[in-house]
């Protein structure tokens, strides 16, 4: 009974949407505008978000040694470093190491440092920090500890630019929601607007299936299908528009920025995000239909 | 099968297009509801489809006062009765046979059976062969039989007709009588408003009629 009502309702509708295909249409490229700027501001985020994870798992704090430190507090340090959580590996780099990283990274001014036991380079421990580390004030009391140690002299680390750039991600988020959400209502409304339509032009059907005592889910049922039916190809639309959006965009950064951004790193929404843009498409046609369809009955 | 007791249908403060009509239609009879346009022959029919509710009076169907019905008693109770209307009220977009079969669609009837019926009752009406074709393929006379068929297709124990023949010439007016007097002679109930006299002439069936909304008298 309910498979048989599911496949009535599917067949109404579909006849009604290509009865009433040009208004069809028209919802339909509305609803799938709606999902393709909410779309857009989604693959902005994840990308922003990806690019952050990327950064953070590269973000490295500095210990610099005094140059006095004895073997004892330098081990301390070490190990104050590996048993935290947030680090995720440590390296130690010795003067004489910090001194070949200059040469060899700044060769010009290599000739400047003549007396290799003289050189102002400080002994350091680098320590790679796992991804979520700029996150929370956890970091923060780290390197205030290390401070605090002997033979440490300084501590460095980038965090703020980190926080900057997860606070662009996720205003650019919240922008695309509530802009996505805007763009969903007035989807909604002219969902709304067509089922209206639709409810004009059979309004001599719908008082023939009520005087043969129809009940109101039948009536109902099939203009809330096409609600949904409108949703779903908008929503399919879009993902394919999105699609689309970003191989250009691929294209476009790999022509105009080669060698400064990795155009293949740009990535699409992930499989669940498709299923709940169509789903979201879904649930907006049939919200506009049912209102439409409120007062029937 | 049907009571009416001084039923009243005021429109606006003082137009009644029923006032304290009274009339009972025994199980199984055949009756004409007649008079001139205007009589509340029409809002008599749309009170017993629950198409309207009186402002006073009581209507009893099958026992019951349709008068009180809440929205899904009125749907269970209009699948027991059949309607047949002048203009036909056939779903354009659907054929002969879809037309036809929708009334046993919404009571849940398995596919096999709906097709069964709705065929036995085509082929009653004479319509089997059209029974692909659209409502506005058909003529006047065909449409108003498919409009029987589909009253009937449910075996409804009461049928109301308003203006059965009114759109149609008076040989077919005669031939879509004789359905109604053969759907009579199978036990259901039938009322039929018509203004045409000739035909209640005709037929000769019990008939009352309405005058300004009230009985008339002789």
């Amino acid at each position: 009974m309910l498979f048989a009502g599911l496949r009535y309702f599917v067949g109404e509708a579909v006849t009604g949407l290509w009865r009433g295909r040009r208004s069809t249409v028209l919802s339909v490229v509305t609803i799938a505008a709606a999902l393709f700027v909410l779309g857009i501001f989604l693959t902005v985020t994840a990308n922003l978000d990806a690019l952050v994870a990327r950064w953070s798992e590269a973000a490295e704090l500095s210990v610099y040694l005094r140059d006095d430190v004895s073997l004892a507090e330098r081990a301390e340090v070490q190990r104050a470093l590996r048993g935290d959580p947030l680090v995720r590996e440590v390296q130690l780099v010795t003067r004489d190491e910090a001194l070949a990283r200059f040469r060899r990274d700044f060769p010009d001014l290599a000739p400047a440092v003549s007396n290799p036991q003289a050189h102002p380079f400080p002994a350091s421990f680098e320590a790679r920090l796992v991804s979520q580390a700029s996150e929370g004030d956890a970091l923060e009391s780290l390197a205030a500890r290390l401070r605090g140690m002997r033979g440490v002299s300084d501590v460095r680390y980038d965090r703020l630019w980190l926080q900057r750039l997860q606070s662009i991600a996720a205003l650019v988020g919240w922008g695309g929601a509530v802009v996505g959400a805007v763009l969903a209502l007035a989807a909604a409304l002219t969902v709304t607007n067509v089922v209206r339509l639709a409810l004009f032009s059979r309004r001599d059907e719908i008082q023939i299936m009520e005087l043969v005592g129809a009940p109101l889910s039948f009536i109902k049922g099939p203009f809330v299908m096409e609600g949904i039916l409108q949703g779903a190809l908008g929503a399919t639309l879009a993902l394919g528009a999105l699609a689309l959006a970003i191989s250009l965009a691929r294209g476009r950064l790999a022509a105009a920025a080669a060698g400064l951004i990795d155009a293949s790193s740009i990535v699409g929404l992930p499989a669940a995000t498709h299923v709940l843009v169509v789903v979201g498409g879904m649930a907006v046609g049939c919200l506009g239909a049912l209102l439409a369809a409120r007062r029937l009955g | 099968m049907i009571e009416i007791e001084g039923l009243s249908k005021l429109y606006g403060r003082d137009v009644f297009a029923l006032e304290d009509f009274s009339m009972h239609v025994g199980k199984g009879e055949f009756v004409f509801l007649t008079g001139p346009s205007g009589a509340g022959k029409s809002t008599l029919l749309r009170i017993l489809l629950c198409q309207e509710a009186p402002t006073t009076g009581r209507v009893i169907v099958g026992g019951r006062d349709i008068t009180r019905l809440k929205p899904r008693e009125v749907q269970t109770y209009r699948r027991t009765v059949g309607f047949v209307f002048q203009d036909f009220k056939l779903i354009p977009g659907k054929t002969v046979f879809e037309n036809v079969m929708f009334a046993l669609r919404i009571l849940g009837v398995p596919d096999v059976q709906q097709r069964r019926r709705t065929f036995q009752v085509l082929k009653w009406v004479g319509l089997q062969h059209r029974a692909n074709a659209y409502p506005l393929e058909l003529s006047g006379g065909e449409q108003q039989r498919v409009a029987i068929a589909r009253a009937l297709v449910n075996e409804p124990a009461l049928v109301l007709a308003d203006e059965p023949t009114g759109n149609l010439d008076p040989d077919l007016a005669l031939e879509i009588m004789n359905l109604f007097r053969e759907i009579n002679s199978t036990g259901t109930t039938v009322l039929v408003a018509t203004h045409d006299r000739e035909l209640i002439r005709h037929v000769g069936h019990r008939a009352v009629t309405l005058d300004h909304g009230r009985l008339a008298i002789g």
